[in-house]
């Protein structure tokens, strides 16, 4: 047998295949992950290595921290509150009627979502500026209100901000999920429907919603890793500055300080334990709870 | 009758509310696209205001700044970002493909597991890895460069799963034959496989050449030096209050948010494959 | 597919322009010398080094340097420099880092080299309280630009609209009042008050002795004084003498916008805020006017030294040798403390050539202020210049007067200062 006919072989030739997966696996996931395991235990400088035990993990006892898993926490409940019911919402809307005006429309709620995080959140410090002419601050007059300095604002406010950019980017994207999960309910469901004389709400509520249920599990999962790794926007609206209050702290904030700007690798690497245990703990027993895991052992 | 007065009052309600929505949604790249047009430290001191919307006193040689201004810095940056998107895009596509390949079309001992850790690894989000994928490029000398920007992301487990689906599709007869005429397993993923494969290779290429053009926090992180920033990175650093770069803020935002925004008009339904054939199914 | 393939022709053309363009640039601005990169937050400090390495050329043709300097938003540049040393790749030959960072560099192996060698020389012409900041066990490891007196700068427009006479402001009692005329004649606050940085507060404690940090670096943030004082801003603000920093902090684009339109009466800052006057509001040419600050008791000091930035020598410079020598020609030596004053506007930190007849030579600076002598004001002061101390902790500390304490003491007021110091204080401890 020469080595050529081996490789090439139906036996070996699977295991070639995955082998860039293999090596991706174990350099740049496996690998990582144990160092960071290790790494929470020590303290780490330039040159000078210390085994500390627990004492990272005895120091996210702070209250930054927990402003940050706070933030964190809050950020992803609001965005699934709005970023599933909007977006599902607006599909059915889009669903039907005229199809070219409605790819239109589909287009336009798209379009932000391929803007980069630092020119979408440029655009928006520059609309809602602190001086009494910005954009935001003349509607605010307008109507009555004081102007604000936006970004210097309360935790609410700083929410607010955050909520709005994430809608204005992810808005576009969950309805394009949830139209293809909507394209994939045959028209027959809608006509029997029709013949009962079932309201278009009935229609909803009794068909849409109970049939979109994969889309809306896929959707929510995405939002709970994209919630609580969020950073990217904060770290942009407030130009990598701390955060007044640390209003727009989140959890990889707070880790990028710890391990970038303070050079603590050690808490950071704490930091990031706990985030991977939050994620994988919350998107796993979410999975879990709706039988996503039974429906792709059974396809 | 009633019925489809009542009808078309619905669909005009749904409508006038999608319009609005829709031109408050292109509000922001409006305003960004008149900014461009007008002196950039007004800008950051005022924002962007009423005036500012209505597109009067423009000026087209603020553009010049994008090869001006810091000896033309902004090219280099666009250059950077094209390069690193290219590299990234056509080595995942091809190594994504090649596992997917493996997983969907034979039955070997660990299928079951390196299946279900790609689906997992899917849901690991990279920045809990930054830190020590950051250690690991200072041990293997890849910090500030463009490797070690792109190498962690050239197997995606995301696109593995999006082609495994794919090839999962393909009829096996089409298979059959290959190994009929001889072709041994890698020419037959070559010259049977690959060449049907253009459609979810192009939908999968776009969606990851805007992620890579868009990537932020690992570039942030890997890339030290002026010469090497993309433009999410370059433009970034124009964020400051302590320098005279805002003229090159804007007008760079609008440079790095035009060509993909004109290139999603042509292909969107690419676009739009990359994102849904993949992973949703009703 | 043949879109895609016209779209593909299309990226390749655009690449082989970019290509095109670099390549042209690379040839174009080949310079002979060594090569010293160098990394600034601070684009007018940028502009000193570029003129110094031109004198430099011209004075060393045998030892000619290329300099290649870089300007990044500040919080960005000490990462990048922090993770670069950690890295021992990536990091310039040269590097400005700010005085609040500073101790973040004296942590584990010091990745900075020692200048002790280049100053020792002439070490006894420095006011070396500057150099002890950027040390450690004996070891200077950065040259700083300044001495950082405080100052206060009055806009007479609005004083003498309000007839108000800025020499009888002799105590911060009498600035609160005279603030008060001003908001009622005019209808402008006095000045404002940062709310997401600390130059409004340090000034003030230190004036008076106290400091975030005491000479053995425990932190003393929470003190009796500290709290006096945080609550003195707190009522210029509920007064409506001050108000909230437009941007946050006085060097933000909107604040400048602001004070360059006649925003507020007065701010008080550093000596080394003079040019971001001349720089950032140029409309005020003529109006401005530089006294010292207000004292909190009779015989209280009328100053501070505050802030700075010591430029250090990295361990992965190309050629260490040259790079020291460089920055010590460029901030150590005379004609470069000369500069400082003429080019950046800042007190030079080598007493010996304050009394040089060029620091009172007409400059921008003189031009632009109406003060007759400023640096002879300055000299007058020279001996109420409190210094602070720089400590480990002082990057915490900072840290949390940016981010909460100025925030929930003075703009939300949802702790009192005694609080809000308290709790900032506990958690850097």
């Amino acid at each position: 047998m020469t080595r050529k006919q081996t490789l090439g072989s139906a036996k070996i030739a699977p295991y070639v295949f995955i082998l860039p997966f293999i090596a991706s696996f174990l350099i740049f996931y496996l690998y990582p992950i144990i160092s960071t395991v290790i790494m929470g235990f020590q303290q780490v400088y330039p040159g000078q290595v210390e085994f500390i035990g627990l004492e990272n993990y005895r120091k996210l006892d702070n209250p930054e921290f927990k402003v940050a898993l706070k933030n964190s926490f809050r950020y992803t409940v609001y965005t699934i509150a709005l970023l599933i019911p909007i977006p599902l919402l607006l599909s059915v809307w889009l669903n039907s009627g005229n199809r070219a005006i409605n790819t239109v429309y589909r287009s336009v709620l798209y379009i932000p979502s391929l803007v980069s995080i630092v020119v979408a959140g440029t655009i928006m410090r520059l609309l809602f500026a602190s001086s009494d002419k910005s954009f935001i601050n003349t509607l605010a007059i307008a109507v009555g209100v004081e102007p604000r300095q936006w970004l210097l604002g309360g935790s609410h406010q700083a929410m607010i901000l955050l909520l709005i950019l994430a809608l204005w980017r992810w808005v576009g994207v969950n309805i394009i999920y949830f139209l293809s999960g909507l394209q994939a309910i045959p028209d027959e469901l809608y006509e029997a429907a029709d013949i009962d004389g079932a309201s278009p709400s009935q229609k909803l509520w009794r068909i849409t919603i109970p049939l979109l249920k994969n889309t809306t599990i896929f959707v929510t999962t995405i939002s709970i890793f994209g919630g609580f790794a969020m950073f990217e926007e904060s770290f942009i609206l407030w130009a990598g500055k701390p955060s007044p209050n640390n209003v727009g702290l989140t959890i990889v904030g707070h880790l990028y300080n710890k391990g970038f700007q303070e050079g603590e690798m050690g808490m950071a690497s704490a930091i990031g334990i706990v985030l991977l245990i939050i994620v994988f703990s919350l998107s796993i027993s979410f999975l879990k709870l709706f039988g996503f895991f039974e429906a792709e052992g059974r396809r | 009758m009633a019925r489809i007065l009542h009808h078309s009052r619905r669909a005009f309600v749904k409508y006038i509310i999608l319009t609005l929505l829709a031109l408050l949604y292109l509000v922001p790249l409006y305003a960004l696209t008149l900014a461009a047009f007008r002196p950039g430290r007004d800008l950051l001191r005022y924002g962007i205001t009423l005036k500012t919307l209505i597109p009067t006193d423009l000026h087209i040689s603020t553009f010049k700044g994008l090869y001006t201004i810091r000896d033309g810095i902004y090219i280099t940056w666009f250059g950077n970002s094209l390069l690193l998107m290219l590299l990234q895009t056509s080595l995942a596509l091809f190594l994504s493909s090649f596992v997917a390949y493996g997983l969907s079309l034979y039955h070997f001992k660990g299928r079951k597991v390196v299946t279900t850790l790609v689906i997992f690894l899917m849901l690991v989000p990279i920045q809990i890895l930054i830190l020590p994928l950051y250690k690991l490029m200072i041990t293997v000398k890849l910090i500030d460069t463009f490797w070690g920007v792109f190498l962690p992301m050239i197997v995606s487990p995301f696109a593995i799963f999006f082609f495994k689906q794919y090839i999962d599709g393909v009829p096996r007869d089409l298979i059959d034959a290959g190994r009929v005429d001889g072709l041994n397993e890698y020419a037959i993923f070559f010259r049977i496989v690959v060449p049907i494969m253009p459609p979810a290779f192009s939908a999968m290429a776009i969606f990851m050449s805007m992620q890579s053009w868009n990537n932020f926090l690992w570039p942030l992180i890997v890339l030290r030096t002026g010469e090497k920033f993309t433009l999410p990175i370059g433009l970034n650093t124009l964020l400051t209050p302590y320098g005279n770069n805002y003229d090159l803020l804007i007008i760079g935002a609008l440079a790095a948010t035009l060509p993909i925004i004109i290139v999603f008009i042509f292909f969107q339904r690419y676009f739009i494959a990359g994102l849904t054939s993949g992973g949703v199914k009703g | 597919m043949k879109r895609i393939l016209l779209f593909l022709v299309l990226i390749t053309c655009m690449i082989g322009m970019v290509f095109a363009a670099g390549s042209k640039e690379e040839s174009s601005s080949a310079t002979e010398g060594t090569e010293i990169t160098f990394w600034t937050f601070q684009d007018l400090h940028m502009q000193f080094y570029v003129d110094m390495a031109e004198l430099w050329n011209e004075q060393n043709p045998d030892r000619k340097i290329d300099f290649k300097g870089e300007v990044l938003p500040y919080e960005d540049m000490h990462t990048k420099l922090l993770v670069s040393l950690q890295a021992g790749k990536g990091a310039p030959d040269l590097v400005d880092i700010e005085i609040a960072k500073y101790p973040n560099f004296l942590k584990g192996d010091i990745q900075l080299i020692p200048l002790n060698d280049v100053i020792d020389p002439v070490r006894d012409n420095f006011v070396t309280a500057r150099l002890d900041i950027y040390s450690k066990d004996g070891k200077n490891y950065g040259l700083p630009f300044h001495v950082g007196a405080s100052v206060i700068y009055y806009n007479m427009d609005i004083l003498n609209a309000a007839g108000v006479d800025p020499y009888a402001i002799k105590t911060w009692d009498d600035y609160m009042k005279a603030g008060k005329i001003v908001k009622e004649k005019t209808g402008k606050p006095m000045t404002t008050i940062e709310v997401t940085e600390h130059w409004s507060f340090w000034p003030l404690i230190a004036q008076q002795g106290s400091d975030f940090l005491d000479a053995d670096g425990n932190v003393i943030l929470d003190n009796a004084t500290n709290v006096k004082t945080l609550q003195y801003l707190k009522d210029l603000l509920n007064s409506g003498v001050a108000i909230a920093t437009p941007g946050g902090f006085h060097h933000a684009e909107e604040y400048y916008g602001f004070m360059n339109d006649g925003g507020a009466a007065s701010v008080w800052m550093p000596m080394w805020y003079m040019n971001r006057f001349t720089d950032y509001m140029p409309d005020l040419a003529g109006k401005i006017l530089i006294l010292p600050m207000p004292r909190w008791t009779s015989d209280g000091a009328r100053s501070a030294g505050m802030g700075g930035t010591g430029t250090s020598v990295t361990n992965q410079a190309r050629d260490i040798e040259l790079t020291k020598d460089f920055l010590m020609f460029a901030k150590g030596s005379e004609e470069g403390n000369l500069r400082i004053w003429e080019d950046l506007g800042f007190d030079p930190p080598r007493w010996d050539v304050w009394d040089n007849p060029r620091m009172n030579a007409p400059n921008k600076f003189t031009d632009y202020y109406l003060n007759d002598d400023i640096f002879g004001m300055l000299l007058d002061i020279k001996d109420e210049i409190n210094s602070v101390n720089i400590k480990e902790k002082l990057p915490a500390v900072i840290d949390r007067l940016k981010s909460t304490v100025m925030i929930q003491a003075l703009q939300q007021q949802n702790k009192s200062p005694a609080e809000a110091l308290k709790e900032a204080a506990d958690l850097a401890r």
